[in-house]
């Protein structure tokens, strides 16, 4: 319970003391509107707003299952052969710490399509962990266990979907934990750099909009969802994972009183 | 005597050693000097030497887990089942599927062979328990289980119950032992303990490291294997010879 309570206490004290600060101080709302203005600005924009999280998290969505499909797939194949591996986990890398708001603009000049653009650039961002954490529980195996399916004459793929990829599941949904939230972030940045406006903008787009016309209610809305949607993602992402692997994985063991 | 269900010839293993940094040309570490065994059909073997004397080698090219550097291993026909060291369940697979999982691998299915596999441990009840919800015992038994789903003519086995408190050892001994009566297997059994190869096995052979070789072969005369034959003096005695023929080849 106090889980839930202590933070969320918290939260609601820095509110007030925010809101109290503005008041006393008389802080224009250009430069820092009160937490009650924010949520007025989030009521009468609230259409509008949830249209953009719409676009953004379609993005989101769209470039989290297309780096889970892609990530899986390039970790398997890496992991069948160490040759393999050696050659191409270094671009894997590079993929990962290069900033994506440095590629964006080539992206932008060889893509016409936007959705297209910010799902290259989300897909840039989130793949990576998926890829080498896959990576490592691929390699995790048990030997004895490998024996064993070599002992009973298990064909490749049987191995494959029987005990490589149960084995690495929760290596893998850790890295999901963490693709998730960048798979957001990656979208917000495409959408910045990418400089979408317009009725199909997503709510990054909004944000900036709002902080150009100096509406800072309104652009701290679009940031409270925002984060409200990272906060969303992650919760679901590891109710999924509890939910896998809550039968036979360590981490994921209810505890026992 | 009966036919033979395992005959080694010649059979060598050399481990190619790290790459040699002052030039010297290296031969590799010898696990095994070559080896000539003869297992009879239905017979209990028992392996035991120290740890490095190629034991676990030597079950493993039976296997054909580990291929001979040189020489043949030759197999009677009918399956073979092998049970490792630790349990080597998949912790994310319950009690029937890991044991039926011999016979998923063949797309045979085992919903009805893998329970009784199960009771044949006396694991009956105990089908949807996931490994972590079993005791160190009781996951030893879902591998044997699993190792005789496929009713194997051929049971090999490397120190099972080496990890496993005495009391529970013990039960597994006496169970094994019905076990192999009831089934007709032709059992290989490594350990590092004298006296549960001497209590398991009709016939000892004891090995010796660096090389990695049989120093002898000694037949087992035990008129009694129950529990209480632990206690008789046909076993201290047997314990003590084959205890001084390890001793006498370090």
């Amino acid at each position: 319970m106090s889980r839930v309570l202590l933070p969320a206490l918290f939260g609601i004290l820095v509110l007030c003391a925010w809101e109290a600060a503005v008041r006393v101080m008389g802080v224009p709302a250009y430069i820092m509107p009160a937490p009650s203005a924010i949520l007025a600005a989030l009521a009468s924009n609230a259409p509008d707003l949830l249209a953009g999280l719409a676009v953004t998290l379609e993005v989101t969505f769209a470039a989290l299952i297309l780096a889970v499909a892609t990530g899986v797939l390039i970790a398997v194949l890496l992991a069948s052969s160490p040759l393999a591996e050696r050659t191409f986990f270094p671009y894997a890398v590079f993929l990962q710490v290069t900033p994506i708001v440095t590629i964006a603009p080539f992206i932008i000049i060889w893509v016409s399509n936007i959705f297209a653009v910010l799902l290259i650039l989300a897909w840039m961002a989130a793949v990576f962990p998926i890829i080498s954490n896959t990576l490592l529980g691929l390699k995790s195996v048990d030997r004895n266990l490998k024996d064993l399916f070599r002992l009973y004459g298990a064909s490749r793929a049987q191995t494959l979907w029987k005990l490589s990829l149960p084995s690495c599941l929760p290596y893998f949904l850790g890295g999901l934990r963490i693709s998730g939230g960048l798979a957001l972030i990656g979208t917000v940045v495409a959408e910045m750099v990418a400089g979408t406006s317009g009725t199909r903008s997503g709510l990054a787009g909004r944000l900036l909009e709002a902080s150009y016309r100096l509406e800072l209610a309104t652009a701290f809305a679009c940031f409270a969802l925002l984060s409200a949607s990272g906060l969303g993602i992650y919760a679901a992402l590891q109710w999924l994972s509890r939910r896998l692997l809550r039968r036979w994985h360590e981490s994921a063991r209810e505890e026992q009183v | 005597m009966n036919a033979a269900a395992v005959t080694l010839r010649g059979v060598a293993k050399t481990f190619p050693s790290a790459p040699p940094s002052s030039g010297t040309p290296s031969s590799g570490t010898t696990a095994l000097a070559p080896t000539d065994l003869t297992i009879a059909s239905g017979s209990f073997v028992a392996i035991v030497g120290p740890s490095g004397c190629g034991k676990s080698t030597l079950l493993r090219m039976i296997a054909g887990l580990t291929p001979p550097s040189t020489g043949h291993v030759e197999r009677a026909e009918g399956a073979v089942g092998f049970v490792f060291q630790s349990p080597t369940l998949m912790p994310w697979a319950t009690a029937q599927e890991n044991c039926a999982l011999p016979l998923a691998l063949s797309g045979i299915d085992g919903s009805l062979a893998a329970p009784e596999a199960l009771a044949r441990v006396g694991l009956a009840g105990f089908e949807g328990a996931y490994p972590h919800e079993l005791s160190g015992g009781m996951q030893m038994r879902v591998s044997i289980a699993r190792a005789m789903v496929t009713s194997p003519r051929l049971l090999l086995m490397d120190e099972p119950f080496a990890a496993l408190d005495e009391l529970t050892r013990f039960r597994l001994n006496d169970d094994l032992i019905a076990l192999w009566k009831q089934n007709g297997w032709t059992v290989v059994f490594v350990t590092h303990s004298i006296r549960e190869a001497v209590f398991l096995a009709e016939r000892v052979v004891v090995m010796s490291p660096r090389p990695g070789r049989i120093v002898a072969d000694i037949a087992v005369d035990l008129p009694d294997r129950s529990p209480a034959a632990r206690l008789s003096h046909a076993f201290t005695d047997q314990c003590a010879r084959v205890s001084a023929v390890l001793e006498g080849a370090a």
